[in-house]
């Protein structure tokens, strides 16, 4: 009666970045039993081999158009693409961490598999072409970075910044999970393809579309609006990011944001591009994500001025960066633009992959063993101790702020064009506006490090592998700023067509 | 037989009732039980629409939703254990290590 | 319209039970008794279950939320000690989040209540009790042609990882003798 399906039927061939990626990190976690204590950093390498060949695997299905699971796993080269960046986050994370975890007394092999899972739900996250998958991967992508958020024991900063993670975790996830409820009782359904034909079906028939479609996106908007860290649902991000260990700081502050916002794009611009109030132009949740994306935009900016600690002023930069990406999303709210800003926003994301996983790795290279000296203060003189690290920091700072051959600056230009392109002239001013704004507080780091005397050398943790990863993130932000090709020709196959169903 | 309405009605209230429950209260555990009642507010939706809609897409979501409740719960305890061996409380506005 | 028969007088007893319960939870000043009062209203959603003919789901809804997730919060009630007499009920800013659930339940109301309440008119919803909800219905979807694999596997990660993790983070360094 029941077909049993076989593993052919599962079409894996072009899984294996992920399936690969999940089995190599359920693998280290036994592997690891048989590394003696003292010599952890070979748990880390194991780690590293496995996102490599990952990596690998990935570029060879980068063009590939495909689904696998029975219609739940979308392979394209928008999953691909944000493949990339969510595996050289977990690459560079875990250079960042070797040392860090050394000389912090907190060297568990444990730590380097959780990376690894949480990677995986952030792929999942891209991959994924039903609302049940987005949910257990959003949560795969979580749960191991609530524990990771913790690992700085008996610091009780740490566990506590793990606890409210989970607890403000947990409510977005009950938004998402009453949202995708709503979603499926107005459709029938939770797989997007599925989702998109009934809303298009309804939209082709002229009927208002329901209700309870809006409200359950705008609740799923919410539980992923968490994630990202968007205004109003930001409130946690400082004070996590604060606690947390620097170096899950840093994949935090990207591999969440990429998860989520590969969720809000398959789930808004994939699946309900033409959910419309009437008019026919625009998506009828353009309006509520351009809102979002204006507050942003101003609370993490202005609030980031005043920040003494530069892992809090990373964290309202990161809020800020966000609302530019929300940017992107509003855009690809108006009808025929979805694809030019679903590429702007993942070469934002490119370029603040590599920008933020920089400043953070100077962060790291200048913090005391003890998780202390993260004050904007320690900064002070970094230019002459260490003028070569100083140089680049300062070139971080001018990447995040948008300035001219940097990366941050290609991705700002084209999401300001689409922005302008899709009508949305003063969403795209404000955003230009607080960039403006961000430069006070980015340029505030480097005249710190150069133009004031300091003494002692700040840069306790510049080990080489933090060294190394600085200059790999460097060369990240360096070559697409003069190049700009090298980003924006990889996300020209990118389409937004619904796959399979 | 009950419409699908008298069950998405009374799940939309309990949902409220959670979300109120999660940002009036202050101890992260009733916080974490406020939590569970919107996730069960969820499920019994999900549950009335797999019924209109005669599917089982919904039923295999509530599935799914209390695995992954379950391992919250988990590694929730397993913070508050920790919290708790360094700290003694567990209220949510005095994790005042971190200003907020 | 409401016609009274044995589905309605249980629909409102367990109305009761599972509103009750959440009231309880939400205003309780006691650990222990919010636990409880949780279990009742979860009990009543086990209920509601049945009501939906979806037996599978009210066992494991009563096994797994009762048995062992109440269960867990019961467990870290009494690890924490703090389980009696709360001191203060409310947090600093309840006025604002009293505004935010007040419009929660604004937009809600709108959103759910106007778009369903058409929905049940006769003729519409026939083959209601017809439908899966067994627990080879459900194994079958899990794992059959369409079927739910993907998710499946990637729960099962996803316990892993808790499990490793809840390890990591709750057991104490120094009885390892390391």
């Amino acid at each position: 009666m029941t077909d049993i399906p076989v593993l052919a039927d599962l079409n894996l061939a072009w899984t294996w970045p992920v399936v690969g990626l999940g089995l190599g990190a359920t693998l280290l976690l036994v592997a690891d039993l048989f590394i003696p204590r003292d010599r952890k950093q070979q748990t880390a390498w194991l780690a590293l081999a496995i996102l490599l060949v990952s990596f690998l695997l990935n570029l060879a299905a980068f063009p590939v158009v495909d689904s696998a699971f029975f219609g739940m796993f979308v392979v394209d080269p928008f999953s691909a693409f944000l493949n990339l960046i969510a595996l050289t986050t977990a690459f560079i994370s875990i250079l960042l961490s070797v040392d860090y975890l050394q000389r912090s007394g907190m060297q568990r092999g444990e730590f380097y598999a959780l990376i690894l899972f949480t990677t995986a739900g952030v792929m999942l996250m891209g991959h994924a072409n039903d609302l049940v998958v987005v949910f257990v991967s959003l949560e795969l992508l979580s749960i191991p970075l609530y524990i990771l958020a913790a690992f700085r024991y008996p610091d009780v900063k740490s566990s506590e910044s793990g606890m409210k993670y989970l607890v403000l975790g947990a409510f977005a996830s009950a938004f998402f999970v009453f949202g995708a409820a709503l979603i499926y009782g107005a459709t029938g359904s939770t797989s997007l393809p599925h989702i998109f034909e009934v809303v298009a079906r309804g939209f082709a028939a002229g009927g208002a579309p329901e209700l309870l479609l809006l409200v359950g996106t705008g609740l799923v908007l919410v539980g992923l609006g968490f994630k990202v860290a968007v205004v109003p649902f930001h409130m946690w991000t400082p004070d996590v990011y604060e606690g947390a260990p620097t170096p899950v700081t840093a994949f935090m502050s990207v591999g969440a944001k990429v998860g989520g916002f590969a969720a809000l794009l398959r789930i808004l611009v994939f699946a309900l591009p033409v959910l419309s109030t009437g008019a026919v132009e625009a998506s009828a949740w353009q309006q509520v994500v351009s809102l979002i994306a204006a507050a942003t935009l101003i609370l993490g900016n202005v609030v980031a001025i005043a920040q003494q600690n530069v892992k809090r002023l990373l964290a309202y930069s990161s809020i800020a960066h966000a609302g530019y990406i929300m940017m992107a999303l509003a855009a690809a709210g108006h009808a025929g633009f979805g694809e030019q800003a679903t590429r702007a926003a993942l070469v934002y994301m490119l370029a603040y992959m590599f920008t933020n996983l920089g400043a953070f790795a100077v962060a790291i290279a200048i913090e005391k063993g003890d998780g202390s000296g993260s004050d904007l203060e320690q900064f002070v003189g970094l230019g002459r101790s260490r003028p070569l690290l100083a140089g680049i920091m300062a070139f971080f700072m001018l990447s995040l702020t948008g300035i001219p051959l940097t990366a941050g600056f290609i991705g700002k230009w084209l999401i300001f064009q689409v922005t302008i392109e899709a009508g949305l002239v003063p969403l795209a001013i404000l955003g230009v506006l607080t960039s403006v704004v961000s430069a006070y507080y980015y340029i505030g780091i480097i005249v710190r490090m150069f133009l004031r005397e300091g003494e002692g050398d700040p840069a306790a943790g510049g080990t080489g592998l933090v060294n190394g990863a600085v200059y790999l993130t460097f060369a990240g932000t360096l070559l697409p700023g003069i190049f700009p090709y090298l980003m924006t020709d990889l996300t020209r196959v990118v389409s937004t067509t619904p796959v399979g169903g | 037989m009950l419409q699908t309405e008298a069950y998405v009605m009374l799940s939309m209230v309990l949902f409220v009732l959670g979300a109120m429950g999660v940002m009036l209260r202050r101890n992260a555990i009733l916080v974490f039980m406020s939590v569970e009642l919107m996730l069960n507010a969820a499920n019994l939706a999900l549950v009335a629409f797999a019924r209109q809609w005669g599917n089982s897409d919904g039923h295999l979501f509530v599935f799914f939703v209390i695995t992954v409740a379950a391992a919250e719960v988990a590694v929730g305890l397993a913070l508050i254990v920790a919290i708790f061996r360094t700290r003694r409380n567990i209220n949510i506005d005095e994790l005042n290590q971190l200003q907020g | 319209m409401i016609e009274l028969n044995a589905q309605t007088i249980a629909f409102a007893i367990l109305s009761v039970l599972v509103l009750g319960g959440g009231l309880g939870v939400v205003t309780t000043r006691n650990l222990v008794h919010g636990a409880l009062w949780l279990v009742l209203s979860l009990l009543g959603v086990a209920g509601y279950f049945v009501l939906l003919s979806a037996p599978f789901l009210a066992a494991v809804q009563v096994l797994v939320y009762i048995g062992a997730i109440a269960i867990l919060i019961v467990f870290a009630v009494m690890l924490t000690r703090s389980m009696t007499s709360l001191g203060e009920v409310r947090n600093r800013q309840w006025w604002l989040s009293a505004i935010t659930v007040i419009l929660l339940f604004l937009l809600l109301a709108v959103g759910i209540i106007l778009p369903v309440w058409g929905r049940g008119a006769p003729g519409e919803v026939t083959s209601l009790s017809a439908t899966v909800g067994g627990a080879v219905e459900l194994g079958e979807a899990l794992v059959a042609g369409d079927g739910f694999v993907l998710p499946f596997e990637v729960a099962s990660i996803l316990l892993t990882a808790a499990m490793i993790g809840a390890i990591v983070v709750a057991r104490d360094e120094e009885d390892e003798g390391a």
